[in-house]
């Protein structure tokens, strides 16, 4: 076997946290200590060496890769401090990176210089979206406490659509959509190159139905119910704040799908819908108990991150880091801006509303390159790992 | 200058193993005068308690005897057991020494004829051979001491063993209100062989040591393979006294770690296919499986290692064993990756066994003297204080190296001596 180095990889894996990978000695004490690795081939030794040796390719196929939660257990008993927890980490930033497209925007939100970018793009466009509007004039104090955000935009007498909604739409669903659109092809990209890895022929495919029955859905209650994530030794803590995140994240998707449908489905047809939730509606609710959950959940992994900074040493990275910013971000000024129309102080309200746009507006625009990626990568993962232990694989 | 010995330029030498038996020879040899302390109650160190060692795979009593003769026979070795080196003052040509001798409770009467313990009623564990069998409270450190003299263990005692033992005596030996004694001694310069001890294997809590009787440490093997050992020479499952079908070697057990040892301790490969030959010796079809992260084999053991690796039921797995499952039958399952084949393997022994590598005594405990020691416990030899290094407590090494660095020593602190 001829092993040709890429050495751009190798540097690339030591910025994203994987500084430490050349200490390794394959000693293997890892791929035994990982409550996460399967019996037969386990992981993340073999990850170390391929990494070690510039292997991008093999890597990037590599469903093992994913499958990884960073427990830390492997690390804590490294006889080396290799990390390979944090390297594998490394890894996978460098495959959303690699998976990203249009691939000038996954290079952007791979590292700290593109920060000043990645917030300036989303100020610009909202900034723009509200002079086009026409509605740059802060409401008053009484107006305020009626209307509340929902004239950000401003208002037309179009009694059918709200402008303001007209306008949240025009930003936020293409953001969105190219978010999906481009984790979608990262996704089917990475499904191909793993399946030709794994030497799956196609002679047996799986319908979407069966696809989504056998795979996707039994991976999705996995991770919903965090089983692997409950095994973790080390950082088993992380559950208590991933946990919740992730509750209040399916939390807000489901009041933002409801909002949708309110306002421009069912709005079409009562227009007295249009408008703020009272606070007492189901979905208010929801919405409320959903943020409290995203700042404790986001608070406890802050701390966790910070703790394992100062205690194992970990490296401080902009890919781990950027997600927490960006969460909180959107946690503080998202109820930051619902307390201030409370307390009646529009001007300041309009400022965070804006920026809770523009925070919204990033985690959508970068989700399939940054750390929020794994939401799709690592389900897809997950996916492929009970395909390719499937009849359909099997069977050939 | 002349001290209360009347000794010159003296070397004191601590550490009476085989790394200070050379020091103190080659020195006092060669007309110097020599002090040599050792805190046991004999003389022999860990080469006492191997079965057979390299290079030539000598049982201990074919180095040691000849060294003791030597020393025996050398008016100008004062040797002092069971005595640690309190306190060291003064500096390069002229330290003064304080040492502390513990109490024997037998005193020099004693010609070893073993009535005292034979009548003696107490037993205590027998460290000497890790803890597998006991002695009597009153008890010979082992069968080839030196010196030639029983020792009581007083903790160990009740007053009728006290008793016993007093009256069992025909020689007035036994005192059992001997005190510590302390003397102070002047040298020009000081030879460090305090030597080793295995490395603590119940810190590496993934092996289960301690949790299991089939789970033991090479050094335990070693005794069990003596034929002065608990077992008389025959490797066994402790407990159950099963004998050996199958067998796995750890190797780097808290070695190469930096959770644990971050060196290698250099002879823990060899050791084990040493003890491999033991095995294979007693149970020609057992199946020894060796798990390890790289075979080291130093200067002319390659050899030695070509030919165990051609044993047909030995089986080497490049991967370190990182769990030990202990079963309900009393066998355990050790586990490890195969890095080159990458598959997880289980497999299930009657024994294992974990090569633990050597820490140095400075690790354990606090140097009596002002000494460089490194971060793992090894001490530098610095020429200039006069505070030369040899043996394992200058580096983890075999019996060949310990030798040759004690000579080196030997010269050192003669030179030094001189200045």
């Amino acid at each position: 076997m001829i092993v040709q180095p890429d050495l751009e990889f190798i540097k690339s894996l030591k910025e994203a946290g994987g500084d430490t990978l050349k200490k390794c000695y394959q000693c293997a004490t890892c791929s035994v200590m990982c409550p996460l690795s399967k019996e037969g081939k386990p992981f993340p030794r073999k990850e170390m060496i391929w990494a070690q040796w510039g292997m991008k390719d093999q890597l990037l196929n590599d469903p093992d890769v994913f499958l990884c939660h960073q427990c830390g257990d492997c690390t804590a008993n490294c006889p080396r401090g290799a990390k390979p927890g944090d390297v594998l980490s490394a890894i996978r930033s460098y495959a959303y990176t690699f998976y990203g497209w249009p691939k000038p925007l996954a290079k952007l939100a791979s590292s700290a210089k593109g920060l000043p970018m990645m917030i300036g793009i989303p100020v610009v466009i909202i900034f723009i979206m509200w002079l086009l509007a026409g509605a740059t004039h802060i409401p008053s104090k009484e107006q305020f406490a009626n209307i509340g955000y929902t004239n950000f935009f401003g208002h037309w007498e179009f009694k059918w659509y709200a402008k303001n909604i007209f306008f949240i739409v025009l930003i936020m669903v293409p953001s969105l959509g190219l978010g999906l659109f481009s984790a979608f092809m990262g996704v089917k990209k990475m499904w191909s190159t793993m399946a030709k890895q794994a030497g799956v022929t196609n002679s047996f495919r799986p319908s979407a139905v069966q696809f989504t029955k056998e795979f996707l859905w039994p991976s999705l209650v996995e991770i919903i119910k965090h089983n692997r994530f409950n095994e973790c030794g080390t950082h088993l803590d992380r559950v208590r704040g991933h946990l919740p995140l992730m509750l209040s994240f399916i939390g807000l998707f489901i009041v933002t799908l409801w909002s949708l449908l309110k306002q421009d489905v069912l709005g079409l047809i009562w227009p007295s819908l249009h408008g703020p939730l009272p606070l007492m509606d189901p979905f208010k609710l929801l919405a409320n108990v959903s943020a409290i959950a995203l700042l404790f959940g986001i608070v406890v992994l802050w701390n966790n991150r910070k703790k394992a900074e100062a205690e194992l040493d970990t490296q401080a990275t902009f890919y781990d880091w950027f997600l927490i910013w960006e969460i909180t971000a959107v946690g503080v000024t998202g109820l930051g801006a619902e307390l201030l129309r409370w307390g009646g102080m529009p001007t300041l309200g309009y400022i965070i509303y804006f920026l809770h746009l523009v925070s919204v507006m990033m985690l959508f625009l970068y989700l399939p390159y940054t750390k929020l990626a794994h939401l799709v990568y690592r389900t897809t993962a997950y996916a492929f790992e009970k395909y390719r232990e499937s009849q359909f694989v099997k069977a050939e | 200058m002349t001290d209360e010995q009347s000794t010159t330029g003296a070397v004191l030498v601590v550490g009476g193993g085989i790394s200070g038996l050379t020091a103190a020879l080659e020195a006092a040899e060669v007309g110097k005068d020599v002090f040599l302390v050792e805190k046991g109650a004999s003389f022999g160190g860990r080469v006492a308690q191997l079965n057979q060692y390299f290079p030539k795979l000598c049982p201990p009593s074919c180095g040691l005897e000849i060294n003791f003769r030597r020393v025996r026979d050398n008016r100008r070795i004062r040797t002092y057991s069971m005595t640690t080196v309190k306190s060291v003052s003064g500096a390069q040509g002229n330290y003064e020494v304080t040492l502390e001798t513990a109490p024997r409770y037998v005193n020099s009467n004693c010609t070893a004829c073993g009535d005292c313990s034979a009548a003696c009623p107490d037993e205590r564990d027998n460290d000497f051979n890790f803890g597998m069998d006991k002695t009597k409270a009153a008890y010979l450190p082992h069968e080839m001491a030196f010196p030639r003299r029983y020792v009581i263990d007083k903790n160990a005692l009740s007053a009728a063993g006290a008793e016993a033992v007093k009256s069992a005596c025909k020689y007035d030996a036994i005192d059992l209100d001997m005190q510590a004694q302390t003397r102070t001694i002047n040298v020009a310069s000081i030879v460090w062989a305090t030597g080793w001890t295995p490395y603590d294997a119940t810190k590496m809590e993934n092996l289960k040591f301690g949790q299991s009787q089939s789970i033991v440490t090479n050094m335990m093997i070693e005794r069990m393979a003596a034929p002065s050992g608990p077992t008389g020479g025959k490797i066994v499952r402790p407990g159950d006294d099963k004998e050996i079908e199958s067998i796995a070697f750890v190797q780097c057990a808290g070695s190469r770690d930096e959770n644990h040892l971050e060196y290698c301790s250099h002879i823990c490969c060899m050791a084990t296919f040493k003890q491999m030959s033991y095995v294979r010796e007693q149970y020609p079809d057992a199946k020894i499986y060796v798990f390890y992260i790289d075979l080291r084999t130093p200067g002319k053991y390659e050899k030695f290692r070509e030919a165990r690796m051609a044993d047909e039921n030995a089986t080497f797995i490049k991967g370190k064993v990182a769990d030990i499952a202990i079963e309900a039958d009393g066998s355990v399952t050790v586990t490890a990756e195969n890095a080159l084949t990458a598959e997880k393997i289980s497999q299930q022994v009657d024994m294992a066994v974990l090569a633990t590598g050597m820490q140095p005594n400075f690790a354990i405990e606090q140097a009596p003297a002002d000494l460089q020691i490194d971060s793992n416990g090894f001490v530098i030899s610095d020429p200039n204080s006069a505070m030369i290094s040899a043996g394992c407590a200058k580096k983890a090494a075999d019996v060949v190296t310990c030798t040759q660095s004690s000579t080196a020593a030997a010269l050192k602190a003669i030179q030094v001596s001189r200045r």
